[in-house]
Formats: structure tokens, C-alpha cells, sequence
């Protein structure tokens, strides 16, 4: 197809400039190619580009017949439906500005984001959606009308501002009968510098800000990663992640547009995995935490399995350890491994990936945090091309993404087509300009300041650096970067990452900013490291006696050089390798303050507590005495008193990755 | 937010001067309260106090030795379990009676039975009509699940499900039958306050979608005050209380028999 | 190699015969749990009416619609008199229950008959048929064992699809839960008991006109007990494939290990390979863990 040229600021070469252009374009050049699917009581349900776009100008008119203005926001909230899509396609063909809001949020929450954000209009999915609307409905003068998709339960509700969907289309379908030509018109009058949707994010302090996206930003955006990746009308993808984060607008919804391929709704939250299985995309977006779940469903398939299956799965899984990436990025790899890796293909490869539902899979892409090395290897190992992505809402979306010969799991690539990135020299953080760069904070403008420079860079918060293969690599919060006493970079939460990688390693604090070299408080895995235990005939009576066992100490030491050796490959990071460390004797805890709800360490708790400890990793000393409270195994409560070895580790002096 | 009153209709089971023994030991008293149309009766009271000797009693598993129970206007002497059930009686179980061995679907496809028209034989030979039949029951089922929120488990077997889902197919097949009168023997045992809450959403939820009229059990009080439009108490086999649950609540027999004061 | 087949096809088709009884056994035990021990007398029952309502004169087709409104009285008249009142009682007194209508029913049709040996001749062909030049010799009323022993278990299997198959599953799964649900416990039981009826009567016409109808059946009747400890309780494919396992092995048994011991091996070797049966695998070969009842 002509458009498949793309051009290299992203502009649409047939000039569509907006989503509704784009949906418009599919009902007439793909009318009766499948557009959006959704499972509902137990069957696939297709609707073809032309009968959305059917769907679309009904819900126009509706929302055009109760008043809806161009630039008016509309919220929505709810699961990924194919209506709640459709209404923010109708939002945005009249000009108006969709703000979805996360469908877990609690009322206050999405009581703060329709009042900042001015919504006249809500459109929910269900019962649950419309309670929560209703607790808070007295202090939003502002919002109208509240549509609700699902009319279950609603029966018997009265409040006139409520509205069913099939009320909206209905009047609709009268409205557009009555006005011909009118939703033509609206969409001609849309540009690429209309605002398109604005996203809040939840930022880890303070309210959230309202990101506003152009247009602009997401045609351009999407025709310029729709080229990258290849992606044509005949992909799948699922649409199964909140459609108020930008990644979900983003793939599903608007490189679906532009690109033309259908988006594949589940039937509920859970059975995304079987709706997996079943729809088999071709295109898959998936945060680390889906792809640890499917590697670890299964392992645990595995450890059911019979003897001849496990030792089958562990022997070709070994060997696409070994290969498969080869085979994958076009490596050179020998005849015989080549068949054998057919032939696993074969028997365990292909089944395998079956029961995922990853067989048809074409490209993935995992984001949001680090992914486990391992994981990361595993999936790609079995011929998945898996992928890293690095962005942010700000940029809509991507800033870096691996090709798909060149892939390293510790990095998140190099530089998307169209991206320019820098790393400021004295913090380290990353800054990009890009066609995505977000048109700014809504009712925000001292936010937006702070975040874009007037030359049009914008800081990302992030710190980073490029490998030598010219890779970026994040390696922390900007603000949480330091230096060590010699001016290198020291980023805590990389190494910690590295650490927490190990099975044994539960936690791990690093110290280095102002310090000479990095030193670490490990927390070991008390269930990883018993069975280790069980398994070495290692008795023992507490954590904290686990804990300060010298082959303890060992195994520790064993996984920090491995993590020493990793550093010494890379320039900038080598002198972060770390040269000693300790176990602590107590597991860090979120009751005690020492970790957060969701598990981040409390930096600042952790140095105020443990002073003592950090003093003696710095000090030389081989041991510290400690005394503390602990609880035994069978509830007995005691006082702890002893030495905590502090330990030394290996550091390995620059070498360059072979080859 | 305001809700339009439903309407709870005329009496649909009336109980009179029940009395059940086994051997000589008296489950229960010359009991005597009614059910309406639409409304969620609740029969709660201390382990032991009958509840589920009335359920039993009302659903067939157990003849009482007095009393008479009318349904719809007609007095009943001996009704059998099936017999209860093919006239719109349908129910859970406390200890949860699922065919464990079947997918929740078959389970709940299961309760639709009594509505399956084509014959032993039909079905034997003429596939056609029965299998278009089968169509129009398992679009039936495939809408409850997706009422409870069960489309997770359609293929899984009951019998290895947690405890919480169990209790949900259960009630899903009981539903399959679209009951008249819905019996449900402590729907919310042994689940968290999530499952409770859960559960009593659905109770809701199938009492104003389908009209059911809902008679319920529960052991624990403070569950059954939210969702009963009456509540029924029994003690000893006797009824100490009946009527809305603001007047239960503050009835001083009721209160005695929940904290255990002696007769 | 020849003999072998043709002493491996015998017994195949001995086991066919076999399995016609263990499907008796399996319908009745899948269904409420209970261990009929009367399979075997029903067996001879049927074969006692149906040969008997014979030489009265009554044409062949007319035998055979009496005969199956007989065992359909009689699973009534077993489900009023016998099953009603033991509801809910333990297993092994079910299966006592069994044995005692096993003796009334061996008693009762020999007292309305008499007890000597009655030929029995529905005009299945007997003549012998040669494969492969004339090497391997198998009887034609084996193959017709065969054919009807199939045409049965299709029978059952689509059944088991019928709204009353999917009943009697339930009823087998939960008492209690079918009843709610519905189903009448007692009819369930009558047409349980009628079908394993019927499949004793085609049982009984098939020994019959193989041994003729005499109170020996009931004994060899026992035979499907290692069958079902092979096929397992509740499977009908395993009541099938047991069948045939044992029919084949005891044959097969007969004629290779048989000499060793100087003969005469066939009459319990098939309890000896279910013996072994049960030490590896208790629950059978497609039986589902095997229910405490029995």
C-alpha cells in the first residue's frame, strides 16, 4: 500500500492528520477487514471497520445532540470494550478531548481528574463505575451527563443525568439522519494540533498531572514505529492493559488506526491468558511482571510433568539457550545445532508456545521496569522476538526500542527513528526531543516549565547512559544518581537490580555517593536460600543464623562477583563494582518503615537506622557487633546478639565485551 | 442515591405449625412464617438452631411430622426433592454439592435439565432439534457466567476450584434452573470479606435482575441485616424473631440467643 | 505365527463375550455406586425368559420384546422392594442387597424354568471362516459376538449424550446436587438398573447360543470381575478393553504357559493377571481413582 512509505518527521503522507481521519480512511479502504474483536458470553464477537465506524457516527451524534462542544473533555472509565473505544473515536471526530481514567481508581481519585481536567461528560462501563461516579457526583459541578455502557443493576437508578448507551446511539442515529453530512464535516475540521487525549499520570509524589497529547504526536508517532517494526492491517494485538495509560491508547488503539489492524478486547480481567491462547496476536505488549508469570506457569507445568517430558523440556531448553537467540538475530550457528533446535522446535518449542498463545507472535515488547535477564533470554531463546522499549507518557510512548537483530536485555536500545536524546553531563539525565514530545501539563504550566526547556528538550527524570554499542541504558531516578569520591556515576538502583536478579537475593541496599567505592546490605531469600541450605545439609534456627553463615557468606559473594564481573564490561559503570558487603541480620520489612507498601527500600530510613553498619562497611573493620530483637521460626521471640561479618568481594579490573 | 422502591408481592410460601424430629430429638418447633414474591428472606440463628432442618424441609429433603407447607396457593403433603425443584424451588447446598468431576459449564449447563425439552430418544436420534436446543441452553448458561463473573473457570473442573468459586458455580447452577424461589444454604460461609462481599452483590444483583425471590441462611448476623428485606430467627428449633432487621436487631430474645443466655 | 493369531483372535473374541457382563456391572456402578453382584444371575435371567417364552412357541421377536419388558419390571420391582429402602446406607450393605437378589434371581427363573441345559438358536451363523489361505481359523459366531458387542457400546456412548445420560452423570457425580436440580433419584435408578438389564439379556442371548442357557453362566458370569478390575469400575471402554486383555490372555496363557503347568491354566489365570493388575495400578486402566464404596 502507498502509505507504507513513511516520512522521516513521521507526517502522514496522505495527509491525515488526526485519529478520526484515519478511522474514516479504514471504513472506506477496509470496510470489511476486522477492526476491533471482544469475547462476550463465550464467543469472539467481530466488528469490521466499516460497522465501527457505523458505531462511531451513532455515538457522534448522541454526544453532538446532548451538546457536546469541540474542545469538551469526556472521561472514561472502564475495562478495554470495543464501545468505550468507540466513544473516545466519536469524542475525538467532534473535536472533543478523551480523558480515560484508570477503572481500579477509588472516587477520590477519579473525583480529582474529571474536576482538573473540566469533563462535561463521563462515559462508564458498568454498575460499579456508576456508584463510584455518584458518591462524588456532589462535588463535580462540572460533569453532566454520565453514560454507562452495561445496564446491569441500573435499573432502578433515576438520577436524570444518567444515561444508557443504547439511549445515546439511538438519538444519535436520528441526530446524524436529520443532519446529513454533519459527522463529515466535524472530522474535517479537526488538525494535527488538536489535542488528542490527555493522560494522567501518577506521578510517585503529588497530584497527578494531565499529559496532553497532540494528534500530531500520535500520528506521527505511530507512522514512524509502525515503519520501524513493520506492522501492517493483518497484526493482532490485545488490548488488555488499562486504556488510561498512554501504552494502551498508543498500540492498541491508535497504531490500530493508523496502521489499520484489529485490537482484540478480552471477555474479563481474568481471563486475559486464555483470551491469549485463543486470539494468538501477532503483536504483544507485556509489562516484566506478565512475562515472569507465563515463564513460571510453565515451570510449574514442567514440575508435574513425567520424567521423559521434563528431561526432554530441560535438555532443548538449554540448547535454545544456548542457540536460539542466534537463530533468532541471524547469527551464524552450526548445522547440527540448527536441527537440533528444529527438532525442538518440534517437540517442545512449538507446543510450548502454543499453550502461551505466543505462537503467531511477530514482535513484543516489554517496558515499565527492568526485566529479569533470565526471562528476558527464555522467551527469546524459544524464537519469540522480544523486544525492550524505553518512554514515557511525555514522549508519547517510545524513545528507545531494540532492533530486532541487536538485542541486549540490559539495555533498552538505541535511539527510535526520529528521537534525539542527550544525557546531561553533570546529573546524568536523559533528555530527548522527539515528533511525540507532549504539548505540556494540563492547567499545569510551571510543571510543564520545569519538564521542557524553551529549545524544546525535555528531561525525563531518568538517568542514564549509552553503552559503546551506542545502546541506551537507564540506571536509575535522576535524583537518586550520586558520585563516587573519584566523579563516577553511582546508581544505586542498578546494581540493587542486579542483585535482586539472583534467586537468593531478596534486597539489596547499595551505598557509594561520597564514598570511594560501593558497598551493599543484602537481604537473602529465606525460602531460596533454606532450600539451598536443606539441600547442603545446612541446619539452621533463625534467619538471622542463615544469615551470618560463612557459606552463606559464600554464595553471596559468588553472585556480587558475577555482578563485579557484568560492571567491568562497561566503561562508566565499572568502578560502581562492589567491594564489600554484608547480610543483614534482620529481613527489611514495610511494617517497620524499612521498605514501602510496594516494596521500594526506604533510603533515607535505612541509613538513619543502620548508621552503624554503614560505617563499618567503609571502616575496614571484618565484623560488626549487633543486637537485636528477633522472632525465631516457631514464634519464640529472643534478643539477638553477635558479630555480622562484613565481607570481601572481587573487583575485576575493565575488560571489553568479546567480540 | 435513589433507588426506586421494588415491589414485593403477595405470599409465595407459607410455613405453618411446622414440627420436625429424628428419633425422638426435635429439630424444630410448630414453626410458622412466610416467604413473598421478589423479597430476600433471611432465616438466621445460632449453629444448631434449624435453619437448614426448614431449608430442608421447604426444598423436600425432609418431611415434617406437623405442619403444612403451601406454595403458590397450594398446600403440599410430601413434596420429593425433584418435585420441589421442576416447581421453580432451587438451591445450594452449605457443604457445597457440585458434580466435581464435571467443568463448571456442564455444571451449570446441568441445572438447565428440567428445561431441556428433547426426550431420551429424540436426542438419541434426531440431532438436529436437540442440538439447536442445546444452542438456546448454553446461551442461557454462557449469561450467567458472565452475571456471576465466572468466564475464567467455564472449562475448569468444579472440583478444582478454591472454595469461594465453588460456592459461585453452585449458585450459578441453581440460577441455570431460573428459579421462582432461590434457597441458599449460608452462601457465605467460609469466605473472606472480599467473596462476602462479592457474594452479597450477586444476591442483590439476581434478586433485582431476575425477580427472584430469594430465602437465604447465614450464621452471621451483621452479613444478612444489609441484603434482607425480612429476617426470620430461630433458636432451638424455635422462631424468636420475625421481621424487618432494625426491629430483629433490637428484639432482646434475638439478642439473647446470640449471646448464648440460657433458657 | 499363524496359531498365534488365530489362538490371539479366539480369545479376543472370547472376551468380547466377557465384556458383554462387565458392562452390566459398570453401568450400574457408575451410576449409584453399587457393586451388583447379580450381573451374573441377571445374565441368566434374561436368557431363562427369553428362551423359555421361545419354546412356548412364541416367535422370536415377540421372546425378545418380552423379555426386555421382564428385566424392566424387574428393575422396578429391585428399585421398589430393595434399593428405595437402603438409600444413603453403606456400600457393603448395597452390595449384600446384590447377593441376595443374585440368589433369588438364580432360584426364581430356574423354579419358573426348570435348571437343564436349554439350546438356544437365534440363527447367528456358526460356520467357521479361514483368513490367509486357510491358515487362521475363526468361528463367524465370534465375529457376530463382536459386531453386537460394538453396536452395544455405541449404543451407550451416544446415551450417555441424551439429556438422560447427562442426568444419570450427575447423579453419579452428587445425590444430593441432582436432586436439587431436578433429577428424581428413583427413576434414575430404574433406568440404570433396565439398561443393565438389557445389556444382560443380549448377554444372556449371546452365551446362550454359544453354551445354551444353564445355570453355569452365572459362574462364568464371575469372569468380569478381573475385567473390571482391569478396565476399571467406571469406565465403558475399559469394561471393553478389559475384555478383550483378558479374554485374549487367558487363550494366549492357555496354550504358551498353560503346558508348563500341565494344562488346564485358563480357568484362573485371569484372576491371577487382575491380581497382578492391582498391585500397579489399582484404580484400573481408565478407572478414575476407585471410590471407597466398594
Amino acid at each position: 500500500m502507498s502509505e507504507t512509505s513513511v516520512r522521516p518527521d513521521g507526517r502522514d503522507p496522505l495527509g491525515r492528520d488526526t485519529i478520526p481521519k484515519f478511522f474514516a480512511y479504514n471504513a472506506q479502504h477496509r470496510r470489511d477487514r476486522p477492526a476491533m474483536r471482544e469475547k462476550d458470553l463465550g464467543i469472539w464477537q467481530t466488528w469490521t471497520w466499516g460497522e465501527v465506524d457505523a458505531k462511531v457516527r451513532d455515538m457522534v451524534g448522541g454526544l453532538a445532540a446532548m451538546g457536546f462542544r469541540r474542545g469538551d473533555k469526556l472521561t472514561i472509565i472502564g475495562d478495554n470494550r470495543p464501545e468505550l473505544y468507540w466513544a473516545m473515536a466519536a469524542t475525538q471526530a467532534l473535536g472533543g478531548i478523551p480523558v480515560p481514567v484508570y477503572q481500579d481508581s477509588v472516587a477520590d481519585e477519579i473525583q480529582y481528574v474529571i474536576d482538573h481536567a473540566e469533563a462535561r461528560f463521563a462515559i462508564v462501563e458498568n454498575q460499579e463505575q456508576v456508584d463510584k461516579l455518584l458518591s462524588i457526583r456532589d462535588r463535580l459541578p462540572g460533569l453532566e451527563t454520565i453514560i454507562y455502557s452495561d445496564p446491569r443493576g441500573l435499573r432502578h437508578y433515576t438520577e436524570p443525568f444518567l444515561r444508557s448507551l443504547s439511549d445515546l446511539t439511538t438519538q444519535g442515529a436520528a441526530y446524524n439522519q436529520a443532519h446529513p453530512g454533519f459527522v463529515e464535516a466535524e472530522i474535517a475540521k479537526g488538525n494535527g494540533s488538536d489535542i488528542s487525549i490527555i493522560c494522567y499520570t501518577s506521578g510517585t509524589t503529588g497530584r497527578p498531572k494531565g499529559v496532553m497529547l497532540s494528534h500530531d504526536n500520535v500520528v506521527r508517532s505511530a507512522n514512524l514505529a509502525i515503519a520501524f517494526d513493520k506492522l501492517n492491517e493483518n497484526d493482532q494485538i490485545l488490548a488488555y492493559l488499562p486504556m488510561a495509560w498512554v501504552g494502551d491508547n498508543f498500540l492498541s488503539y491508535v497504531e490500530g488506526a493508523v496502521a489499520g489492524f484489529c485490537m482484540n478486547c478480552p471477555e474479563s480481567a481474568d481471563t486475559v491468558l486464555q483470551d491469549l491462547r485463543e486470539v494468538g496476536p501477532t503483536y504483544f505488549f507485556a509489562p516484566p511482571r506478565i512475562w515472569e508469570n507465563l515463564l513460571t506457569t510453565v515451570m510449574i507445568r514442567m514440575e508435574d510433568a513425567s520424567a521423559i517430558k521434563r528431561r526432554m523440556f530441560l535438555y532443548f531448553i538449554a540448547l535454545a539457550r544456548r542457540v536460539g537467540r542466534r537463530i533468532l538475530e541471524g547469527k551464524p550457528v552450526s548445522l547440527v545445532d540448527r536441527l537440533q533446535y528444529a527438532l525442538g522446535d518440534l517437540l517442545v518449542y512449538g507446543p510450548l508456545k502454543n499453550v502461551l498463545g505466543v505462537s503467531r507472535l511477530r514482535l513484543a515488547y516489554t517496558a515499565g521496569e527492568a526485566i529479569g535477564p533470565d526471562i528476558f533470554d527464555f522467551f527469546r531463546a524459544l524464537g519469540i522476538n522480544l523486544k525492550q522499549l524505553y518512554g514515557q507518557t511525555e514522549c508519547t510512548v517510545y524513545l528507545c526500542m531494540h532492533t530486532d537483530t541487536d538485542v541486549d536485555p540490559d539495555t533498552v536500545g538505541p535511539p527510535a527513528p526520529g528521537v534525539e536524546l542527550k544525557i546531561d553531563a553533570t546529573t546524568g539525565e536523559v533528555l530527548f526531543r522527539s515528533p511525540g514530545v507532549f504539548v505540556g501539563y494540563y492547567k499545569n504550566d510551571a510543571a510543564t516549565a520545569e519538564t521542557k526547556t524553551p529549545d524544546g528538550w525535555v528531561h525525563t527524570g531518568d538517568a542514564g547512559v549509552f553503552t559503546d554499542t551506542g545502546h541506551l541504558r537507564i540506571i536509575d531516578r535522576a535524583k537518586d544518581v550520586g558520585r563516587l569520591t573519584d566523579g563516577s556515576l553511582f546508581a544505586p538502583k542498578y546494581i540493587e537490580n542486579k542483585l535482586k536478579f539472583f534467586p537468593h537475593i531478596k534486597e539489596a541496599v547499595a551505598f557509594g555517593h561520597g564514598r570511594d567505592h560501593v558497598a551493599v546490605f543484602i537481604n537473602i531469600d529465606l525460602a531460596a536460600v533454606g532450600s539451598w541450605a536443606e539441600r547442603n545439609g545446612l541446619s539452621y534456627t533463625s534467619y538471622a543464623d542463615l544469615a551470618g553463615r560463612p557459606e552463606v557468606y559464600n554464595l553471596v559473594k559468588g553472585c556480587i562477583e558475577q555482578v563485579n564481573r557484568d560492571l567491568s564490561s562497561d566503561s562508566s559503570m565499572t568502578a560502581s563494582q562492589v567491594k564489600r558487603f554484608l547480610i543483614l541480620h534482620k529481613e527489611l520489612d514495610a511494617d517497620d518503615g524499612e521498605l514501602t507498601r510496594t516494596r521500594k527500600v526506604r533510603r533515607s530510613t535505612i541509613t538513619e537506622r543502620y548508621g552503624t553498619l554503614i560505617e563499618a562497611l567503609y571502616s575496614g573493620q571484618s565484623a560488626i557487633a549487633v543486637e537485636a530483637k528477633i522472632t525465631f521460626e516457631d514464634g519464640r521471640t529472643g534478643s539477638f546478639k553477635a558479630n555480622l561479618p562484613i565481607a570481601e568481594a572481587t573487583i575485576y579490573s575493565t575488560m571489553r565485551k568479546a567480540g | 442515591m435513589s433507588v426506586a422502591e421494588k415491589k414485593i408481592g403477595d405470599v409465595l410460601l407459607k410455613v405453618e405449625n411446622i414440627s420436625l424430629s429424628f428419633g425422638g430429638v426435635k429439630a424444630l418447633t410448630d414453626i410458622s412464617f412466610e416467604i413473598r414474591e421478589h423479597e430476600v428472606l433471611a432465616i438466621i440463628g445460632p449453629n444448631g438452631a434449624g435453619k437448614s432442618s426448614m431449608l430442608n424441609c421447604i426444598n423436600g429433603f425432609y418431611h415434617p411430622q406437623q405442619g403444612t407447607i403451601t406454595y403458590r396457593g397450594e398446600k403440599r403433603k410430601q413434596m420429593k426433592p425433584h418435585e420441589a425443584a421442576s416447581h421453580g424451588i432451587a438451591r445450594t447446598f452449605q457443604n457445597i454439592a457440585l458434580f466435581k468431576g464435571m467443568s463448571t459449564l456442564d455444571n451449570i449447563m446441568t441445572g438447565r435439565l428440567l428445561k431441556m425439552k428433547a426426550g431420551l430418544l429424540a436426542s438419541a436420534f434426531y440431532k438436529g432439534p436437540a442440538e439447536r436446543e442445546q444452542i438456546v441452553h448454553r446461551e442461557f448458561c454462557e449469561r450467567i457466567i458472565d452475571f456471576l463473573e465466572i468466564q475464567a473457570i467455564r472449562k475448569v473442573p468444579v472440583g478444582r476450584l478454591p472454595y469461594g468459586l465453588q460456592k459461585r458455580v453452585e449458585l450459578a447452577r441453581a440460577l441455570a434452573a431460573e428459579p421462582t424461589l432461590l434457597l441458599l444454604d449460608e452462601p457465605m460461609a467460609g469466605m473472606n470479606l472480599e467473596e462476602k462481599q462479592d457474594m452479597c452483590r450477586f444476591i442483590l444483583d439476581v434478586n433485582d435482575e431476575f425477580g427472584t425471590t430469594i430465602c437465604l441462611i447465614e450464621h452471621d448476623m451483621g452479613v444478612v441485616m444489609d441484603i434482607s428485606d425480612r429476617v426470620v430467627v430461630l433458636d432451638y428449633g424455635r422462631k424468636i424473631g420475625d421481621g424487618i432487621p432494625s426491629e430483629v436487631k433490637n428484639n432482646q430474645a434475638v439478642i439473647d440467643a446470640y449471646l448464648g443466655v440460657q433458657h | 505365527m499363524a496359531f498365534f493369531f488365530e489362538v490371539l483372535i479366539g480369545g479376543l473374541m472370547a472376551g468380547v463375550m466377557y465384556s458383554l457382563v462387565a458392562l452390566g456391572f459398570v453401568l450400574i456402578f457408575k451410576a449409584s455406586g453399587v457393586f451388583n453382584f447379580a450381573q451374573g444371575a441377571m445374565v441368566l435371567f434374561a436368557g431363562l425368559f427369553f428362551v423359555g417364552f421361545n419354546e412356548l412357541g412364541v416367535p422370536m421377536w415377540l421372546s425378545l420384546i418380552l423379555t426386555v419388558g421382564v428385566m424392566v419390571l424387574l428393575a422396578g420391582v429391585i428399585e421398589r422392594l430393595v434399593l428405595r429402602h437402603l438409600v444413603n446406607q453403606e456400600g457393603i450393605i448395597l452390595f449384600m442387597a446384590t447377593i441376595g437378589v443374585s440368589f433369588f434371581l438364580d432360584g426364581f427363573g430356574q423354579l419358573i424354568w426348570g435348571s437343564n441345559v436349554r439350546q438356544l438358536d437365534v440363527g447367528i451363523p456358526t460356520d467357521p471362516i479361514f483368513l490367509m489361505d486357510g491358515e487362521i481359523l475363526i468361528q463367524s459366531f465370534d465375529l457376530w459376538a463382536a459386531l453386537v458387542a460394538g453396536t452395544l457400546l455405541a449404543a451407550l456412548v451416544v446415551f450417555q449424550k441424551t439429556r438422560t445420560g447427562r442426568a444419570l452423570r450427575a447423579v453419579a457425580d452428587d445425590h444430593q446436587a441432582a436432586q436439587s436440580v431436578g433429577i428424581p433419584l428413583n427413576v434414575i435408578w430404574i433406568i440404570v438398573w433396565a439398561i443393565a438389564g438389557l445389556v444382560a439379556l443380549v448377554a444372556g442371548i449371546m452365551w446362550g447360543s454359544k453354551l445354551g442357557v444353564q445355570p453355569a453362566i452365572v459362574s462364568l458370569a464371575l469372569k468380569a470381575l478381573p475385567v473390571l478390575i482391569l478396565g476399571g469400575f467406571t469406565s465403558i471402554p475399559g469394561a471393553i478393553i478389559g475384555g478383550l486383555i483378558i479374554g485374549a490372555g487367558e487363550k494366549l496363557a492357555e496354550v504358551y504357559i498353560g503346558p508348563m503347568f500341565g494344562g488346564g491354566i485358563e480357568n484362573w489365570f485371569a484372576y491371577v493377571l487382575a491380581l497382578g493388575f492391582l498391585l500397579i495400578r489399582p484404580q484400573g486402566l481408565f478407572g478414575e481413582k476407585l471410590i471407597e464404596r466398594v
